[in-house]
């Protein structure tokens, strides 16, 4: 059995964010083998099932990007540019190999950089089709089975359904205990910060998924038996983004007065709200959920019904969550270079306004040389709501 | 106010070929019948390049919109700007593709109007009655693009075709997965087809296609010969030209008038060869457009680096085709049209996989500078870093570090600057970059 961390909860999780990787780095030495991968979009159950650790791996606020540059054009999303940064500096050397979904065009079209710079032992590209449609997953399907193959073959094993089985209820039960976590973000005050929760979530992704459980489990323990003490109203806010993996942001706006109760982020709602259906097949399973629950912009969902009801496919999910978590109002925070999410802003701005809650959109860079500014926005925003 | 800004002088770039001269008036013909069509009632659909539905929607007599297109001639116009701009004041990022963002910046204004926006370059952009965007591992603008654009033109629908090809892989060969790759792209041209006929009320004539299916065989191939009497020295065509001569390649496939137009230039380029008449008097540094699309407001400088003694006999860009007959498989074989399309979409794709894996640590695209630079006598070899396209632009450097340490190394330069956004050009640092470039070869060639 792996040597489990000394201290629990929240701490655990401080501990795991602020040395992100250093469970990895215990478990490499114990003979653990870990494959990383980049965002939501890698069926994780695969990885478990073969055995290896998936471990996300994430960019570095505070860490200017240098060694990426003599690989990578600065027209790369920065997180993607901080992401390769990070490995070329060494922080996620105890991968075994790499796993890149067909996510944007700067993950997608970065894929050989990272394969051939890196220079790993494994590397696959899961090549997820954009449309959603009955011969999009058709397809995905014999994508996901020439990855299992792939993947048993570096492993020196057949991945069968029952091991496949078991990673589906495992990933599951992980899925399941984020959306308890969130219920906590209801109550007024929430009984756990968005700071705590990203926190969270970031160190969740660093740890075998069995981990990732009972780290959830404990922290929601620990929450629990908080006193609900009155506080003074502050506004509810929504965060929606691509991958925000570094806590400054979120700490940014409840440090301007603010609870962020809600997000469509990753690590965040979008990538845990959603389960794995137990099919026959656990690939069938698998492919609907990363292909049609899954709510990304880099997913194209077919128009169906006329346009109002194409937002509300689109869409839905957000509102949804905005009055599930009483927000009381949204920030889009996109980053500069994010072709998916870019092209969404105006539509999703104005969807939500339509529905009558408040939108702040912000473009980023991914570093912290921008929060100044950005506070000065947040600010002006959550003075507006009152 | 952006209505109120005015096109920049633009300066015309002087032209190697005759065929090359004559694509203006072609382009501008083409987006005048666009207009006109839409007078007349005809079925109009937003298009992208390089989405192999050429022949589908020409059998359909559906027209094509060519949004690229649009946006690439408002940027060779120099007026793009306030297309740019009105983009971004709908909260559009200016980091996003310039085409599309161009196109969308034009459709809001347009939609606005209820006509075309004022002096609106060679007549506008014509409301399409469809949008035909494309899943592929290319380009994120071609499945956002369109979908945004429904915020102007709620009632104009969409449809996106899934389009994958097998990635090079050393982990299996791409062949044992191609089958389902053209099993679905086949799934996904069905799926267009009947899209198209429920649109227009019209009916697919099959016979009509497997004809436009051959035709375009025919053209891919008489491309390639004509391109490859380009390694001919002197060089009688170049890159400059040849940003020109793509024209009937991407917008007008699946054309007797585009067959045509090539025979004109393999004529053409076989009579310059017999004269010894190259692009320029004195030839002394063969480059490569190793990568990027060009700055369509800034062609011209194809001709300063032509005043250098430069030339570009080949590029990558915009070479879309290969010859069919080369491929490891007989297409002629392949009889159901839609079957053929796919499976010649996947043959373009992985054509330079198995000369990869001959080369330990290769890559099909450094493979194919490789055999361009020992095909074409190539000194040097120039790139193109478009700041707002990730689809064309991404991968660059990492190629040049490539052919450094698979090849050989060789000079290059990477400009920087963007397809349409002219606020991203500067002139004098261009030139300087070329003549420091040119100092380069220079040293590299009296050693």
């Amino acid at each position: 059995m792996p040597e489990k961390a000394v201290v629990k909860g929240l701490a655990a999780a401080e501990r795991l964010y602020q040395d992100y990787g250093v469970r990895a780095r215990e478990l490499k030495e114990q003979g653990q083998k870990i494959l990383g991968y980049l965002c939501a979009f890698v069926p994780l159950e695969i990885v478990t099932a073969a055995g290896f650790m998936p471990f996300r791996i994430k960019g570095d606020v505070n860490e200017p990007i240098t060694k990426a540059d003599t690989e990578m054009e600065t027209i790369v999303c920065p997180l993607v540019r901080s992401c390769f940064d990070m490995a070329l500096k060494g922080n996620y050397d105890f991968l075994e190999g790499i796993v890149i979904p067909h996510a944007c065009d700067s993950i997608c079209r970065t894929y050989d950089v990272w394969k051939y710079t890196l220079n790993l032992p494994y590397a696959h590209f899961i090549n997820m089709p954009h449309t959603t449609g009955d011969s999009s997953l058709d397809f995905y399907r014999d994508i996901l089975n020439t990855f299992r193959t792939s993947l048993g073959r570096f492993a020196g094993k057949e991945i069968s359904d029952q091991e496949l089985a078991r990673a589906v209820e495992l990933h599951n039960r992980q899925r399941a205990k984020v959306r308890e976590l969130y219920e906590l973000r209801k109550a007024s005050p929430p009984l756990i910060s968005g700071e705590e929760v990203a926190r969270v979530l970031i160190a969740a992704i660093s740890i075998p998924v069995a981990e990732s459980i009972e780290l959830l489990g404990d922290v929601i323990e620990e929450v629990g038996q908080r006193g609900r003490a009155p506080a003074p109203k502050k506004a509810r806010i929504m965060v929606i983004g691509a991958q925000v993996d570094s806590i400054a942001f979120i700490k940014l706006i409840e440090d301007s007065g603010a609870w962020v109760v809600a997000d469509d982020l990753c690590p965040g709602a979008r990538e845990f709200m959603s389960s794995v259906d137990l099919t026959a097949d656990p690939i069938e399973g698998i492919a609907e959920r990363y292909l049609r629950k899954v709510k990304c912009g880099r997913t194209y969902r077919e128009m169906k019904g006329n346009y109002e009801e194409d937002l509300e496919d689109r869409f839905g999910h957000m509102r949804r969550m905005i009055d599930d978590f009483k927000v009381d109002g949204v920030v889009l925070y996109i980053y500069k270079y994010c072709d998916p999410f870019g092209f969404e802003v105006p539509q999703i701005k104005s969807y939500i306004e339509a529905k009558g809650t408040p939108v702040l959109y912000l473009e980023d860079e991914y570093s912290m040389s921008t929060i100044g500014r950005l506070r000065t926005r947040v600010q002006a925003f959550l003075e507006m709501l009152g | 106010m952006t209505e109120e800004k005015k096109p920049e002088e633009r300066k015309k770039r002087r032209t190697a070929t005759e065929a090359a001269s004559k694509i203006g008036p072609m382009v501008k013909a083409a987006i005048g019948g666009t207009v006109q069509a839409r007078e007349e009632g005809k079925p109009l659909a937003y298009s992208f390049i390089c989405c192999c539905y050429d022949e589908i929607i020409r059998a359909m007599d559906v027209i094509p919109v060519w949004t690229e297109n649009y946006a690439g001639v408002c940027g060779a116009k120099r007026d793009a700007q306030r297309f740019l701009e009105r983009a971004e004041a709908e909260n559009f990022s200016r980091s996003l593709c310039t085409y599309a963002l161009c196109g969308l910046g034009f459709d809001a204004w347009r939609e606005e109007l209820g006509e075309m926006p004022p002096e609106a370059p060679w007549g506008g952009q014509a409301r399409p009655d469809m949008m035909l965007g494309s899943g592929q591992m290319l380009c994120d603008p071609r499945n956002k693009w369109y979908q945004a654009a429904q915020q102007y033109m709620p009632d104009v629908p969409v449809y996106d075709v899934g389009l994958p090809w097998p990635p090079y892989e050393d982990d299996y060969d791409y062949r044992e997965v191609q089958d389902y790759y053209v099993k679905y792209i086949v799934a996904e041209l069905k799926g267009l087809v009947q899209f198209l006929e429920k649109h227009t009320g019209r009916k697919m004539d099959w016979d009509h296609l497997s004809e436009l299916v051959d035709l375009t065989d025919r053209t891919w191939n008489l491309i390639w010969e004509t391109y490859e009497l380009r390694r001919a020295v002197p060089s009688v065509m170049g890159t400059g030209d040849a940003m020109n001569t793509m024209v009937p390649m991407v917008f007008m496939m699946a054309t007797q008038e585009a067959y045509d137009f090539y025979q004109e230039l393999n004529d053409e380029l076989k009579h310059k060869i017999a004269n010894k008449e190259g692009e320029i008097p004195d030839e002394k540094y063969r480059l490569i457009w190793g990568g990027g699309l060009p700055s369509w407001f800034a062609l011209s400088d194809f001709n300063y680096f032509n005043s250098k003694g430069a030339v570009f006999p080949v590029e990558v860009t915009y070479r879309m085709i290969e010859a069919t007959y080369n491929f490891d498989m007989d297409l002629s074989k392949v009889t159901d049209p839609l079957e053929h399309i796919a499976w010649r979409w996947v043959k373009f794709w992985t054509y330079w996989y198995d000369r990869a894996r001959k080369r330990p640590g290769s890559h099909p695209d450094v493979e194919r500078l490789i055999k361009y630079i020992e095909d074409y006598k190539i000194d040097g070899i120039v790139m193109h870093e478009a700041f707002s396209c990730r689809s064309w632009h991404v991968g660059l450097i990492w190629q040049l570090n490539m052919l450094k340490k698979v090849y050989k190394d060789i000079p290059s330069l990477i400009l920087e600057s963007d397809i349409v956004d002219i606020s991203s050009y500067n002139e004098a640092d261009t030139k300087a970059r070329i003549d420091a470039f040119i100092d380069t070869l220079e040293a590299v060639k009296s050693r």
